[in-house]
Protein backbone atom coordinates (compact mmCIF):
# COMPACT_ATOMS: atom_id res chain seq x y z
CA UNK A 1 0.00 0.00 0.00
CA UNK A 2 1.16 3.48 -0.75
CA UNK A 3 0.83 5.27 2.57
CA UNK A 4 0.93 8.73 1.03
CA UNK A 5 -2.41 8.12 -0.70
CA UNK A 6 -4.49 6.21 1.79
CA UNK A 7 -7.81 5.28 0.23
CA UNK A 8 -10.46 3.79 2.49
CA UNK A 9 -12.13 0.63 1.24
CA UNK A 10 -15.50 2.35 1.10
CA UNK A 11 -14.05 4.64 -1.53
CA UNK A 12 -12.82 1.69 -3.57
CA UNK A 13 -16.35 0.30 -3.58
CA UNK A 14 -17.75 3.66 -4.57
CA UNK A 15 -15.21 3.76 -7.40
CA UNK A 16 -16.19 0.30 -8.61
CA UNK A 17 -19.85 1.35 -8.50
CA UNK A 18 -19.26 4.59 -10.38
CA UNK A 19 -20.43 6.68 -7.45
CA UNK A 20 -17.41 8.99 -7.19
CA UNK A 21 -16.99 12.44 -8.65
CA UNK A 22 -14.09 13.37 -10.92
CA UNK A 23 -11.73 14.24 -8.05
CA UNK A 24 -12.49 11.05 -6.19
CA UNK A 25 -12.06 8.94 -9.31
CA UNK A 26 -8.64 10.45 -10.00
CA UNK A 27 -7.52 9.90 -6.43
CA UNK A 28 -8.55 6.25 -6.54
CA UNK A 29 -7.01 5.72 -9.96
CA UNK A 30 -3.71 7.15 -8.75
CA UNK A 31 -3.85 4.77 -5.82
CA UNK A 32 -4.68 1.78 -8.00
CA UNK A 33 -1.86 2.60 -10.37
CA UNK A 34 0.59 2.10 -7.53
CA UNK A 35 -1.15 -0.90 -5.97
CA UNK A 36 -1.61 -3.61 -8.55
CA UNK A 37 -3.04 -6.10 -6.07
CA UNK A 38 -5.77 -3.65 -5.06
CA UNK A 39 -6.28 -2.78 -8.72
CA UNK A 40 -6.92 -6.46 -9.53
CA UNK A 41 -9.42 -6.67 -6.70
CA UNK A 42 -11.33 -3.60 -7.85
CA UNK A 43 -11.28 -4.86 -11.43
CA UNK A 44 -12.77 -8.13 -10.20
CA UNK A 45 -15.52 -6.23 -8.39
CA UNK A 46 -16.31 -4.36 -11.58
CA UNK A 47 -16.40 -7.60 -13.53
CA UNK A 48 -18.78 -8.97 -10.88
CA UNK A 49 -21.00 -5.94 -11.33
CA UNK A 50 -21.12 -6.37 -15.08
CA UNK A 51 -21.69 -10.08 -14.80
CA UNK A 52 -24.50 -9.68 -12.30
CA UNK A 53 -26.19 -6.93 -14.27
CA UNK A 54 -26.09 -9.04 -17.38
CA UNK A 55 -27.19 -12.16 -15.57
CA UNK A 56 -30.42 -10.60 -14.39
CA UNK A 57 -31.11 -7.93 -17.01
CA UNK A 58 -33.36 -10.26 -18.95
CA UNK A 59 -35.77 -10.50 -16.07
CA UNK A 60 -36.61 -6.80 -16.13
CA UNK A 61 -39.53 -7.31 -18.48
CA UNK A 62 -43.22 -6.73 -18.47
CA UNK A 63 -45.47 -9.73 -18.76
CA UNK A 64 -49.05 -10.14 -19.89
CA UNK A 65 -49.88 -11.19 -16.35
CA UNK A 66 -48.67 -7.91 -14.84
CA UNK A 67 -52.10 -6.33 -14.84
CA UNK A 68 -53.47 -9.43 -13.22
CA UNK A 69 -50.81 -9.17 -10.55
CA UNK A 70 -51.63 -5.59 -9.70
CA UNK A 71 -55.36 -6.07 -10.11
CA UNK A 72 -55.32 -7.68 -6.79
CA UNK A 73 -54.71 -10.12 -4.10
CA UNK A 74 -58.16 -11.55 -4.77
CA UNK A 75 -57.03 -13.54 -7.76
CA UNK A 76 -55.90 -17.10 -7.21
CA UNK A 77 -52.33 -17.69 -8.21
CA UNK A 78 -52.28 -21.34 -9.11
CA UNK A 79 -53.45 -21.11 -12.75
CA UNK A 80 -50.82 -18.52 -13.54
CA UNK A 81 -47.96 -20.75 -12.54
CA UNK A 82 -49.20 -23.81 -14.34
CA UNK A 83 -49.78 -21.81 -17.50
CA UNK A 84 -46.30 -20.36 -17.25
CA UNK A 85 -44.79 -23.74 -16.65
CA UNK A 86 -46.55 -25.23 -19.65
CA UNK A 87 -45.42 -22.36 -21.83
CA UNK A 88 -41.90 -22.70 -20.53
CA UNK A 89 -41.81 -26.37 -21.51
CA UNK A 90 -42.98 -25.45 -24.98
CA UNK A 91 -40.35 -22.76 -25.36
CA UNK A 92 -37.74 -25.18 -24.12
CA UNK A 93 -38.76 -27.72 -26.72
CA UNK A 94 -38.80 -25.17 -29.51
CA UNK A 95 -35.48 -23.75 -28.39
CA UNK A 96 -33.96 -27.19 -28.43
CA UNK A 97 -35.25 -27.88 -31.90
CA UNK A 98 -34.07 -24.55 -33.17
CA UNK A 99 -30.67 -25.32 -31.80
CA UNK A 100 -29.92 -22.17 -29.88
CA UNK A 101 -30.27 -23.07 -26.27
CA UNK A 102 -28.99 -19.94 -24.60
CA UNK A 103 -31.19 -17.15 -25.87
CA UNK A 104 -34.21 -19.30 -26.54
CA UNK A 105 -34.18 -20.61 -23.02
CA UNK A 106 -33.90 -17.24 -21.55
CA UNK A 107 -36.70 -15.61 -23.43
CA UNK A 108 -39.67 -15.28 -21.17
CA UNK A 109 -42.41 -17.42 -22.59
CA UNK A 110 -45.64 -15.68 -23.45
CA UNK A 111 -47.79 -16.73 -20.52
CA UNK A 112 -50.89 -17.29 -22.55
CA UNK A 113 -52.04 -17.13 -26.10
CA UNK A 114 -53.65 -13.84 -27.00
CA UNK A 115 -57.14 -15.31 -26.98
CA UNK A 116 -56.58 -16.61 -23.47
CA UNK A 117 -54.98 -13.42 -22.28
CA UNK A 118 -57.62 -11.11 -23.68
CA UNK A 119 -60.45 -11.72 -21.20
CA UNK A 120 -57.98 -11.66 -18.30
CA UNK A 121 -56.49 -8.41 -19.37
CA UNK A 122 -59.87 -6.92 -20.14
CA UNK A 123 -61.11 -7.90 -16.71
CA UNK A 124 -58.09 -6.48 -14.98
CA UNK A 125 -58.18 -3.25 -16.93
CA UNK A 126 -61.80 -2.98 -15.87
CA UNK A 127 -61.00 -3.70 -12.22
CA UNK A 128 -58.20 -1.17 -12.14
CA UNK A 129 -59.73 1.67 -14.05
CA UNK A 130 -63.50 1.42 -13.71
CA UNK A 131 -63.21 2.19 -10.01
CA UNK A 132 -60.87 5.13 -10.56
CA UNK A 133 -62.56 8.36 -9.62
CA UNK A 134 -60.03 10.99 -10.59
CA UNK A 135 -58.35 9.63 -13.69
CA UNK A 136 -60.09 6.61 -15.11
CA UNK A 137 -58.89 7.58 -18.59
CA UNK A 138 -56.01 9.47 -20.16
CA UNK A 139 -58.05 11.32 -22.77
CA UNK A 140 -61.57 12.35 -21.97
CA UNK A 141 -64.65 12.21 -24.17
CA UNK A 142 -64.44 15.89 -25.03
CA UNK A 143 -61.50 14.98 -27.29
CA UNK A 144 -63.06 11.98 -28.94
CA UNK A 145 -61.57 12.67 -32.37
CA UNK A 146 -58.09 13.01 -30.93
CA UNK A 147 -58.63 9.85 -28.91
CA UNK A 148 -59.57 7.86 -32.01
CA UNK A 149 -56.62 9.15 -34.03
CA UNK A 150 -54.12 8.66 -31.24
CA UNK A 151 -55.14 5.12 -30.32
CA UNK A 152 -55.70 4.23 -33.96
CA UNK A 153 -52.13 5.20 -34.69
CA UNK A 154 -50.75 3.16 -31.79
CA UNK A 155 -52.68 0.08 -32.88
CA UNK A 156 -52.15 0.62 -36.60
CA UNK A 157 -55.87 0.89 -37.24
CA UNK A 158 -56.39 3.38 -40.05
CA UNK A 159 -59.99 4.26 -39.34
CA UNK A 160 -60.33 3.65 -35.65
CA UNK A 161 -63.83 4.46 -34.49
CA UNK A 162 -64.90 4.91 -30.92
CA UNK A 163 -68.14 2.95 -30.59
CA UNK A 164 -71.22 5.01 -29.84
CA UNK A 165 -73.30 3.28 -27.17
CA UNK A 166 -75.77 6.07 -26.46
CA UNK A 167 -78.75 4.01 -27.62
CA UNK A 168 -77.94 1.53 -24.86
CA UNK A 169 -77.65 4.28 -22.28
CA UNK A 170 -73.85 4.41 -22.07
CA UNK A 171 -71.89 7.58 -22.70
CA UNK A 172 -68.19 7.67 -23.47
CA UNK A 173 -66.00 8.68 -20.53
CA UNK A 174 -62.76 8.52 -22.52
CA UNK A 175 -59.94 6.16 -23.29
CA UNK A 176 -56.39 5.18 -22.58
CA UNK A 177 -53.47 3.25 -23.98
CA UNK A 178 -52.83 -0.07 -22.26
CA UNK A 179 -50.53 -3.02 -22.78
CA UNK A 180 -52.51 -5.94 -24.18
CA UNK A 181 -50.40 -9.06 -24.49
CA UNK A 182 -47.32 -6.81 -24.37
CA UNK A 183 -48.45 -4.72 -27.31
CA UNK A 184 -50.18 -1.36 -27.40
CA UNK A 185 -53.88 -1.75 -26.80
CA UNK A 186 -56.78 0.64 -26.51
CA UNK A 187 -59.34 0.90 -23.76
CA UNK A 188 -62.54 2.89 -23.99
CA UNK A 189 -64.67 3.49 -20.95
CA UNK A 190 -68.39 4.21 -20.85
CA UNK A 191 -70.74 5.16 -18.06
CA UNK A 192 -74.52 5.11 -17.73
CA UNK A 193 -76.73 7.50 -15.79
CA UNK A 194 -76.44 5.53 -12.58
CA UNK A 195 -72.64 5.63 -12.78
CA UNK A 196 -72.15 1.99 -13.83
CA UNK A 197 -69.14 1.61 -16.06
CA UNK A 198 -68.16 -0.76 -18.82
CA UNK A 199 -64.89 -0.96 -20.72
CA UNK A 200 -64.07 -1.91 -24.28
CA UNK A 201 -60.58 -3.24 -24.87
CA UNK A 202 -58.87 -3.65 -28.24
CA UNK A 203 -55.61 -5.50 -28.73
CA UNK A 204 -53.66 -6.42 -31.80
CA UNK A 205 -52.03 -9.77 -32.42
CA UNK A 206 -50.90 -10.66 -35.89
CA UNK A 207 -50.93 -14.35 -35.09
CA UNK A 208 -54.64 -14.44 -34.44
CA UNK A 209 -57.04 -15.65 -37.03
CA UNK A 210 -59.87 -16.75 -34.84
CA UNK A 211 -63.34 -15.31 -34.95
CA UNK A 212 -65.81 -16.35 -32.35
CA UNK A 213 -67.87 -14.75 -29.69
CA UNK A 214 -67.05 -15.88 -26.19
CA UNK A 215 -67.88 -14.97 -22.66
CA UNK A 216 -65.77 -15.17 -19.52
CA UNK A 217 -67.07 -14.48 -16.05
CA UNK A 218 -65.47 -14.15 -12.65
CA UNK A 219 -67.31 -12.87 -9.61
CA UNK A 220 -69.80 -10.45 -11.03
CA UNK A 221 -67.54 -9.13 -13.74
CA UNK A 222 -68.21 -10.52 -17.18
CA UNK A 223 -66.31 -10.14 -20.41
CA UNK A 224 -67.55 -10.72 -23.93
CA UNK A 225 -64.69 -11.08 -26.34
CA UNK A 226 -63.96 -12.00 -29.89
CA UNK A 227 -61.11 -11.98 -32.34
CA UNK A 228 -61.54 -10.47 -35.74
CA UNK A 229 -58.52 -10.88 -37.93
CA UNK A 230 -55.54 -9.50 -36.08
CA UNK A 231 -57.64 -7.54 -33.64
CA UNK A 232 -59.10 -8.82 -30.41
CA UNK A 233 -62.01 -7.08 -28.74
CA UNK A 234 -63.31 -7.41 -25.20
CA UNK A 235 -66.28 -5.78 -23.53
CA UNK A 236 -66.24 -5.95 -19.75
CA UNK A 237 -68.68 -4.83 -17.11
CA UNK A 238 -70.50 -5.59 -13.91
CA UNK A 239 -73.98 -5.30 -15.42
CA UNK A 240 -76.61 -7.86 -16.43
CA UNK A 241 -75.32 -10.25 -19.05
CA UNK A 242 -78.11 -9.48 -21.51
CA UNK A 243 -77.21 -5.82 -21.53
CA UNK A 244 -73.50 -6.55 -21.77
CA UNK A 245 -74.14 -8.81 -24.72
CA UNK A 246 -76.16 -6.12 -26.46
CA UNK A 247 -73.26 -3.74 -25.95
CA UNK A 248 -70.80 -6.27 -27.30
CA UNK A 249 -72.97 -6.85 -30.35
CA UNK A 250 -73.30 -3.12 -30.88
CA UNK A 251 -69.51 -2.73 -30.73
CA UNK A 252 -69.10 -5.62 -33.13
CA UNK A 253 -71.42 -3.88 -35.60
CA UNK A 254 -69.63 -0.57 -35.28
CA UNK A 255 -66.03 -1.69 -35.45
CA UNK A 256 -64.76 -1.84 -39.03
CA UNK A 257 -64.11 -5.37 -40.19
CA UNK B 1 -57.86 41.49 -40.19
CA UNK B 2 -55.14 40.27 -37.89
CA UNK B 3 -55.94 37.79 -35.17
CA UNK B 4 -56.51 39.25 -31.79
CA UNK B 5 -53.44 39.05 -29.56
CA UNK B 6 -55.71 38.43 -26.62
CA UNK B 7 -57.00 35.24 -28.08
CA UNK B 8 -56.20 32.47 -25.64
CA UNK B 9 -53.59 30.07 -26.87
CA UNK B 10 -54.82 26.62 -27.57
CA UNK B 11 -52.84 23.75 -26.21
CA UNK B 12 -50.79 22.24 -28.97
CA UNK B 13 -51.07 18.78 -30.28
CA UNK B 14 -54.28 17.97 -28.48
CA UNK B 15 -52.54 17.69 -25.15
CA UNK B 16 -54.17 19.31 -22.18
CA UNK B 17 -51.07 21.21 -21.24
CA UNK B 18 -52.78 23.91 -19.24
CA UNK B 19 -54.07 21.35 -16.80
CA UNK B 20 -51.63 19.69 -14.49
CA UNK B 21 -52.05 16.03 -15.31
CA UNK B 22 -53.01 14.04 -12.24
CA UNK B 23 -50.25 11.94 -10.74
CA UNK B 24 -50.31 8.33 -11.88
CA UNK B 25 -52.42 6.16 -9.62
CA UNK B 26 -50.83 3.97 -7.00
CA UNK B 27 -51.66 0.88 -9.04
CA UNK B 28 -50.13 2.40 -12.15
CA UNK B 29 -46.92 3.22 -10.32
CA UNK B 30 -46.61 -0.30 -8.98
CA UNK B 31 -47.33 -1.63 -12.44
CA UNK B 32 -44.52 0.50 -13.86
CA UNK B 33 -42.10 -0.82 -11.23
CA UNK B 34 -42.84 -4.48 -11.94
CA UNK B 35 -40.00 -5.11 -14.42
CA UNK B 36 -37.29 -3.91 -12.04
CA UNK B 37 -38.95 -5.61 -9.08
CA UNK B 38 -39.06 -8.80 -11.11
CA UNK B 39 -35.35 -8.51 -11.81
CA UNK B 40 -34.56 -7.80 -8.17
CA UNK B 41 -36.76 -10.68 -7.06
CA UNK B 42 -34.93 -13.10 -9.34
CA UNK B 43 -31.55 -11.82 -8.21
CA UNK B 44 -32.42 -12.58 -4.59
CA UNK B 45 -33.93 -16.00 -5.09
CA UNK B 46 -32.81 -19.35 -6.35
CA UNK B 47 -35.35 -20.22 -8.99
CA UNK B 48 -37.88 -18.63 -11.32
CA UNK B 49 -40.77 -20.06 -9.31
CA UNK B 50 -39.42 -18.70 -6.04
CA UNK B 51 -38.89 -15.37 -7.73
CA UNK B 52 -42.46 -15.26 -9.05
CA UNK B 53 -43.79 -16.01 -5.59
CA UNK B 54 -41.70 -13.29 -3.99
CA UNK B 55 -42.81 -10.76 -6.58
CA UNK B 56 -46.44 -11.67 -6.09
CA UNK B 57 -46.15 -11.49 -2.30
CA UNK B 58 -44.46 -8.11 -2.61
CA UNK B 59 -47.17 -6.68 -4.87
CA UNK B 60 -49.90 -8.03 -2.63
CA UNK B 61 -48.27 -6.54 0.43
CA UNK B 62 -47.76 -3.20 -1.29
CA UNK B 63 -51.41 -3.09 -2.31
CA UNK B 64 -52.66 -4.10 1.12
CA UNK B 65 -50.39 -1.59 2.85
CA UNK B 66 -50.89 1.24 0.40
CA UNK B 67 -52.09 3.42 3.28
CA UNK B 68 -48.61 3.20 4.82
CA UNK B 69 -47.00 4.66 1.77
CA UNK B 70 -46.11 8.28 2.60
CA UNK B 71 -46.34 9.53 -0.92
CA UNK B 72 -42.61 9.80 -1.50
CA UNK B 73 -40.30 7.44 -3.34
CA UNK B 74 -42.57 4.52 -4.00
CA UNK B 75 -39.62 2.74 -5.62
CA UNK B 76 -37.56 2.59 -2.43
CA UNK B 77 -40.68 1.65 -0.51
CA UNK B 78 -41.41 -1.27 -2.84
CA UNK B 79 -37.80 -2.45 -2.67
CA UNK B 80 -37.99 -2.35 1.11
CA UNK B 81 -41.11 -4.51 1.12
CA UNK B 82 -39.51 -7.07 -1.13
CA UNK B 83 -36.23 -7.12 0.79
CA UNK B 84 -37.99 -7.60 4.12
CA UNK B 85 -40.29 -10.30 2.79
CA UNK B 86 -37.37 -12.19 1.38
CA UNK B 87 -35.05 -11.92 4.37
CA UNK B 88 -37.85 -12.81 6.79
CA UNK B 89 -38.84 -15.82 4.73
CA UNK B 90 -35.25 -16.99 4.50
CA UNK B 91 -34.79 -16.60 8.24
CA UNK B 92 -37.93 -18.58 8.90
CA UNK B 93 -37.21 -21.44 6.56
CA UNK B 94 -34.22 -23.68 6.72
CA UNK B 95 -31.87 -23.19 3.80
CA UNK B 96 -33.14 -25.02 0.82
CA UNK B 97 -30.76 -26.63 -1.62
CA UNK B 98 -29.73 -24.25 -4.34
CA UNK B 99 -31.28 -24.24 -7.74
CA UNK B 100 -30.09 -26.67 -10.35
CA UNK B 101 -28.03 -25.47 -13.26
CA UNK B 102 -30.97 -26.10 -15.59
CA UNK B 103 -32.79 -23.24 -14.03
CA UNK B 104 -29.76 -21.06 -13.79
CA UNK B 105 -29.63 -21.39 -17.56
CA UNK B 106 -32.26 -18.74 -17.57
CA UNK B 107 -29.72 -15.99 -17.33
CA UNK B 108 -27.70 -14.10 -19.86
CA UNK B 109 -24.36 -12.52 -19.25
CA UNK B 110 -21.71 -11.27 -21.54
CA UNK B 111 -18.91 -10.09 -19.34
CA UNK B 112 -18.25 -12.42 -16.52
CA UNK B 113 -18.58 -14.00 -19.69
CA UNK B 114 -20.38 -14.46 -22.90
CA UNK B 115 -19.52 -17.95 -21.83
CA UNK B 116 -22.51 -19.75 -20.29
CA UNK B 117 -20.17 -21.66 -18.02
CA UNK B 118 -18.86 -18.44 -16.53
CA UNK B 119 -22.38 -17.16 -16.16
CA UNK B 120 -23.42 -20.27 -14.30
CA UNK B 121 -20.36 -20.07 -12.13
CA UNK B 122 -21.28 -16.55 -11.09
CA UNK B 123 -24.90 -17.40 -10.37
CA UNK B 124 -23.88 -20.48 -8.43
CA UNK B 125 -21.35 -18.49 -6.44
CA UNK B 126 -24.18 -16.21 -5.33
CA UNK B 127 -25.86 -19.11 -3.61
CA UNK B 128 -23.18 -19.19 -0.96
CA UNK B 129 -23.59 -15.57 0.05
CA UNK B 130 -25.47 -14.72 3.23
CA UNK B 131 -28.91 -13.45 2.21
CA UNK B 132 -28.44 -9.99 3.68
CA UNK B 133 -25.09 -9.49 1.95
CA UNK B 134 -26.54 -10.75 -1.32
CA UNK B 135 -29.41 -8.28 -1.04
CA UNK B 136 -26.99 -5.38 -0.55
CA UNK B 137 -24.90 -6.42 -3.53
CA UNK B 138 -27.95 -6.81 -5.78
CA UNK B 139 -29.39 -3.47 -4.73
CA UNK B 140 -26.09 -1.78 -5.53
CA UNK B 141 -24.78 -3.68 -8.54
CA UNK B 142 -27.95 -4.72 -10.34
CA UNK B 143 -30.57 -2.23 -9.19
CA UNK B 144 -28.26 0.78 -9.14
CA UNK B 145 -29.11 2.17 -5.71
CA UNK B 146 -26.69 4.43 -3.84
CA UNK B 147 -25.30 3.18 -0.53
CA UNK B 148 -27.47 5.70 1.29
CA UNK B 149 -30.58 4.42 -0.50
CA UNK B 150 -29.68 0.86 0.41
CA UNK B 151 -29.34 1.91 4.05
CA UNK B 152 -32.85 3.35 3.81
CA UNK B 153 -34.32 0.34 2.04
CA UNK B 154 -32.84 -2.16 4.48
CA UNK B 155 -33.15 0.13 7.47
CA UNK B 156 -29.57 -0.43 8.54
CA UNK B 157 -26.69 2.00 9.18
CA UNK B 158 -24.48 3.02 6.26
CA UNK B 159 -21.53 1.25 7.90
CA UNK B 160 -23.46 -2.01 7.84
CA UNK B 161 -24.23 -1.52 4.16
CA UNK B 162 -20.52 -1.13 3.47
CA UNK B 163 -19.47 -4.14 5.51
CA UNK B 164 -22.09 -6.36 3.86
CA UNK B 165 -21.11 -5.12 0.42
CA UNK B 166 -17.47 -5.80 1.20
CA UNK B 167 -18.25 -9.26 2.50
CA UNK B 168 -20.36 -10.13 -0.55
CA UNK B 169 -17.67 -8.99 -2.98
CA UNK B 170 -14.82 -10.73 -1.22
CA UNK B 171 -16.76 -13.98 -0.89
CA UNK B 172 -17.77 -13.87 -4.51
CA UNK B 173 -14.23 -13.16 -5.61
CA UNK B 174 -12.82 -15.95 -3.54
CA UNK B 175 -15.46 -18.38 -4.71
CA UNK B 176 -14.87 -17.57 -8.36
CA UNK B 177 -11.12 -17.87 -7.99
CA UNK B 178 -11.43 -21.22 -6.26
CA UNK B 179 -13.81 -22.56 -8.84
CA UNK B 180 -11.63 -21.42 -11.63
CA UNK B 181 -9.28 -24.28 -10.89
CA UNK B 182 -9.82 -27.14 -13.28
CA UNK B 183 -9.21 -30.48 -11.64
CA UNK B 184 -7.67 -32.89 -14.09
CA UNK B 185 -8.21 -36.56 -13.75
CA UNK B 186 -5.28 -38.28 -12.19
CA UNK B 187 -3.01 -39.73 -14.88
CA UNK B 188 -3.45 -43.36 -15.72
Amino acid sequence: MNETHPVPEAELHAYADGLLDETGRKRVEAHLAENPETARMVADWQAQNDGLRNAFAGYATTRPSDLLLVAGAKSPRAPRHSALAAAAVLVFALGGLAGHFGPALFEKPPAQTAIEALPHEARNAYLIYASEVRHPVEVFADQEAHLATWLGKRLSIADMKVPNLQTLGFKLVGGRLLPVADKPGAMFMYENETGQRITVLIGRNEDNRETSFRVAAADNVETFYWIDGALGYAVTGDIPRDLLQQIAEECYRQFPT
Amino acid sequence: MSPSPDQPKKPEDGRREGIASPPPSFDAQILALLPQLRRYSRSLTRSDAESDDLLQDCVEKALVNRAQWRGANIRAWAYRIMTNLHLNARRAVARRPSVGIEEAEGVVSNVLATDPLERNRLVRALEDLPDDARAVLMLVAVEGHSYQEVAGIMEIPLGTVMSRLSRARQMLRQKLQEENVIHLRSPR
